[in-house]
């Protein structure tokens, strides 16, 4: 790894100008001064990062679920140079050969009749983009009634206004007014199905089934779309039963409702398939894609939707109304090819449901040494394990007795970045890690729960 | 002059695969397929069959320092073989530099800097901040955004509803977000509330705000938000500003100013509020942070305002993925510097001034000039097919259409939206090459005119 070299001065100097200029996500500066300043990364190489202490890490987490190639690849930042040396942007109305080529990659490898893509900056945008598609075809088509989406319960989609609402208001008071016409469907979470199914297969056909009682309970005619992930990274990697998209596809065939998979997290290979609705052969509507897009190197996004929504778009007067500046930039373009281009030739998505299989089996084994290891799931390099007092109870630990807090201390003092709260920890990494890579990991986070049941009597 | 060979086999693939933005691809087809282009240098580009053609709005009035900036691309390049991306609750180096950086050129005590990766992402952080704010203070009930009429702010769910004007196509998107209200926007050219020169209409529309604030009641009211220089409406009259951060302080109301475009010396000041000495509650910007070199967005807040929401019960639970993308924070820096070392906010102030007058020039010859406005280098022309009444031309004169055509034969991108004509170049822009551009202008004005059969009559 190239080490950057930061005196202990700048190294301070940096810090403090952090904690009094820098508004970091979801994160606030006086307890990051308490915690003596952020860490600061400057240097990173597969699935490992150096901070400016010169102490290594393996960001367990892969920034968010999204660095896929992993860290430090030259021939990526090498694609990007390249196009900017040449041309940064573009003239309004005006193309690039290479946001071209992106369009045309994405066209190929999305499933069925994917095939026309409007670019963002982000997954935000992305769903952003997809539920205002999805409103204006009803109104193209004469149902301009259809103004509600459906979302599910504890899903995440993006914390822009549009899309914030889709998984649920509880967390989000501070927001209020929530956006107008969104419904919440249950979540299909085997381990805790909120319909009362007793397996996968039953919470998937009842949750599934509660979709259709939605839409019949508002009217179809008021519904233009349901908004879904394949496997809902913000519940801790839930995987529905096999009957859930298949049975969803049906239902929004049923009563011309959208289906717009979610897969900013699951796309370009994170779940051992390119895209995770390819687990269940669903084609959606409208499939929104980032992070793994272009592994995070640069910014960018996309919603590709099918010819048969696309189309009522071509002309000038029926276009869609939206123009976002940095939207599928060319040079983001750049790096995500290459990225696309890599995943392609090191057979990264193969790797990952092997890799992915490794890493389930060694979680599952932690789950047999320890009762307080209630559920163990995932798809791919998406797992999760759950923590629970008991497991016919399933009832969660307190935040007080400092679980979370304990295994996460734990995990920094042996060089993981990666966070523990009381009810669960998961795992995403970069897809190229190694079997030997995850065992590295699984040493650290058995011994880290060894000694943490021991201090807070656990088994 | 490099030339694509393949340039049929990418328009092809372009009419197929890809949304246009803000056009259809049927139309499109009909015209040969998009021009594309492959290189840039200062205010122009070469497309792909070799042509050189003058960029006159640098992208989305966004290429503030000019395109072929080497040190831009090698700046980035530097910080994307170090580290391309960083691991979520880690900050990097360019992030902090940048955030200190903005920190030291943004007026008053704006100090705190919260990274996003556009414009609509900068405003939707913005008004969330807002509410959000007012609920740490117990003010539970400000919920109301105050916007103005024929602005823009952005496409997303939380701020394509505060711009727009009728027939916007935000119906499309119905239902609406609820909380936004309205006010007329302080256009001296047409004063919604009949103001009859700017400083009428900037007074009578920023005591239209207070009347807003006082009829919805203001402990109902969150923020007020606007462009200091509208991109379709030109300045304010000098009241303007002053009086509504004097009305926003008087109700407790945050005052946001979008300076996505405004921002970067575009209008011949590094920030548009401070041509008024005044100092937004939050500040949002884009585009000229960077010189759309890459994506990167920023929403700056004041401190008092920030400082509601340290300790861990209060912070802001607000998380984008690609927020303070490192080597998108290494090529905005690099950018600044040379605004700076260039003076190229200085160079905006006297290039501006100097475009303005060459247009405004062109209204002796040409009757179908209404209005010209704006500051800096973002300048605004408005067609009328007459000038008293101040009456648009009908839709069947395909005016746009046949300037947009007359614009293209003389080798400008620009193009004519209905009635108006934005023009917000690089920032690096020369007189020659004013002179150029308005000279093309002058050219395609009486092309036009001729075909609609109009002459000068006085």
């Amino acid at each position: 790894m190239k080490v950057d070299t930061l005196n202990s001065e700048e190294i301070q100097q940096l810090k403090s100008a952090a904690l009094e200029h820098l508004w970091m996500p979801s994160r606030d500066w006086v307890e990051i001064s308490e915690q003596g300043g952020p860490q600061i990364a400057v240097d990173a190489e597969g699935i490992r990062f150096t901070d400016s202490e010169g102490k290594t890490w393996i960001d367990v987490r892969g920034g968010y679920a999204s660095v896929n190639v992993g860290y430090g690849r030259q021939e990526i930042a090498d694609a990007a140079y390249e196009q900017m040396l040449n041309l940064h942007y573009f003239p309004q109305t005006s193309t690039t050969e290479i946001q071209v080529k992106l369009f045309e990659k994405l066209a190929q490898i999305t499933p069925g009749k994917l095939e026309r893509a409007w670019a963002t900056t982000g997954g935000s945008e992305a769903n952003e983009t997809a539920i205002k598609m999805a409103k204006s075809y009803h109104t193209r088509i004469g149902e301009s009634g259809r103004y509600r989406i459906i979302g599910r319960k504890g899903s995440y989609h993006g914390a822009t206004q549009g899309v914030m609402w889709l998984g649920g208001y509880s967390n989000l008071t501070d927001f209020y007014p929530a956006y107008p016409g969104i419904v919440h469907a249950p979540q299909p979470h085997p381990y805790r199905c909120e319909r009362g199914g007793q397996s996968a297969s039953e919470c998937a056909v009842l949750c599934a089934q509660a979709v259709e009682d939605l839409i019949k309970f508002y009217g179809p005619s008021t519904i233009s779309a349901i908004v879904a992930e394949p496997v809902t990274s913000s519940v801790g990697n839930a995987v529905p039963g096999d009957e859930y998209w298949p049975m969803l596809r049906q239902i929004c065939d049923r009563y011309g409702v959208i289906l717009i998979a979610d897969e900013v997290v699951t796309g370009f290979g994170r779940t051992g398939k390119m895209f995770g609705l390819e687990h269940w052969g669903v084609v959606p509507d409208i499939m929104t894609l980032s992070k793994g897009i272009s592994s995070s190197y640069l910014p960018i996004g996309a919603a590709i939707v099918t010819n048969e929504i696309a189309d009522r778009f071509g002309s000038d007067e029926d276009h869609f109304r939206q123009a976002l500046t940095f939207g599928g930039h060319p040079v983001s373009a750049a790096a995500a090819l290459k990225n696309m281009n890599i995943i392609e030739s090191e057979n990264l998505v193969e790797h990952t449901a092997s890799v992915g299989k490794y890493l389930s089996d060694h979680l599952h084994n932690l789950m047999d040494q320890y009762q307080f290891i209630g559920d163990v799931r995932g798809i791919g390099l998406m797992q999760t394990i759950e923590f629970v007092k008991d497991r016919t109870t399933k009832e969660s630990f307190d935040k007080s007795i400092g679980l979370g807090e304990k295994l996460t201390e734990k995990f920094r003092n042996q060089g993981l970045l990666l966070e523990a709260s009381e009810t669960m920890v998961s795992f995403t990494p970069p897809l190229c890690i190694t079997s030997s890579e995850v065992d590295e990991i699984i040493r650290v986070v058995r011994s880290s729960l060894e000694e943490t049941s021991k201090e807070l009597s656990l088994h | 002059m490099p030339i694509t060979p393949n340039t049929d086999r990418i328009r092809d693939a372009a009419l197929k695969y890809m949304f246009p933005h803000r056009r259809g691809w049927i139309e499109m087809a009909e015209e040969g397929g998009p021009l594309v282009a492959v290189k840039g240098n200062g205010i122009r580009i070469t497309d792909s069959e070799g042509q050189s053609w003058i960029d006159v709005n640098g992208g989305y009035n966004s290429v503030n320092v000019g395109y072929g900036r080497t040190e831009i691309a090698d700046a980035a390049h530097q910080q994307a073989q170090k580290l391309s991306f960083f691991p979520a609750g880690t900050a990097t180096e360019p992030t902090i530099r940048l955030a200190e950086k903005i920190a030291q050129i943004t007026p008053g005590t704006l100090n705190r800097t919260y990274f996003v990766n556009g414009g609509s992402e900068a405003i939707e952080t913005g008004l969330k901040i807002a509410r959000a704010y007012h609920k740490r203070n117990g003010d539970h009930g400000r919920y109301k955004i105050i916007s103005r009429k024929n602005s823009y702010h952005g496409f997303t769910g939380g701020v394509v509803w505060l711009g727009g004007a009728p027939g916007a196509g935000r119906d499309d998107f119905e239902p609406a977000y609820p909380g936004i209200l309205h006010v007329p926007q302080p256009l001296p050219y047409r004063c919604e509330l009949g103001g009859t020169n700017p400083s009428e209409c900037a007074v009578l529309c920023a005591q239209a705000i207070e009347e807003t604030i006082k009829f919805e009641g203001p402990e109902s009211v969150a923020a007020v938000i606007g462009e200091p220089v509208a991109a379709a409406s030109g300045a304010p009259g000098e009241e303007y500003w002053p009086m509504v951060r004097e009305i926003c302080d008087r109700y407790g109301v945050l005052l946001i100013s979008d300076e996505v475009i405004c921002g970067f010396g575009r209008t011949g000041k590094m920030f548009a509020v401070e041509h008024w000495d005044i100092v937004p509650d939050i500040l949002t910007l884009a585009k000229g942070i960077v010189s759309t070199y890459l994506p990167i967005a920023a929403t700056v807040i004041k401190k008092e305002i920030a400082d509601a929401f340290a300790g861990a019960d209060n912070k802001l639970i607000h998380t984008l993925t690609f927020s303070g993308h490192p080597v998108s924070a290494a090529a905005a820096l690099k950018n600044i510097e040379i605004l700076e070392r260039e003076s190229l906010v200085k160079n905006s102030e006297v290039m501006g001034a100097y475009f303005k007058e060459q247009i405004s020039s062109l209204m002796v010859d040409h009757p179908i000039l209404g209005d010209v406005r704006g500051l800096g280098l973002l300048i605004q022309m408005e067609f009328v097919s007459d000038r008293n009444t101040k009456e648009p031309f009908p839709k069947e004169t395909l005016l746009p259409t046949r300037l947009n055509q007359g614009f293209k034969k003389h080798g400008l991108i620009l193009r004519a939206v209905g009635d108006t004509l934005a023009i917000g170049p690089p920032i690096c822009i020369t007189r020659d090459e004013i002179d150029e551009i308005v000279h093309a202008i002058d050219l395609t004005l009486w092309e036009v005119e001729g075909q609609l059969g109009i002459a000068k009559t006085t």
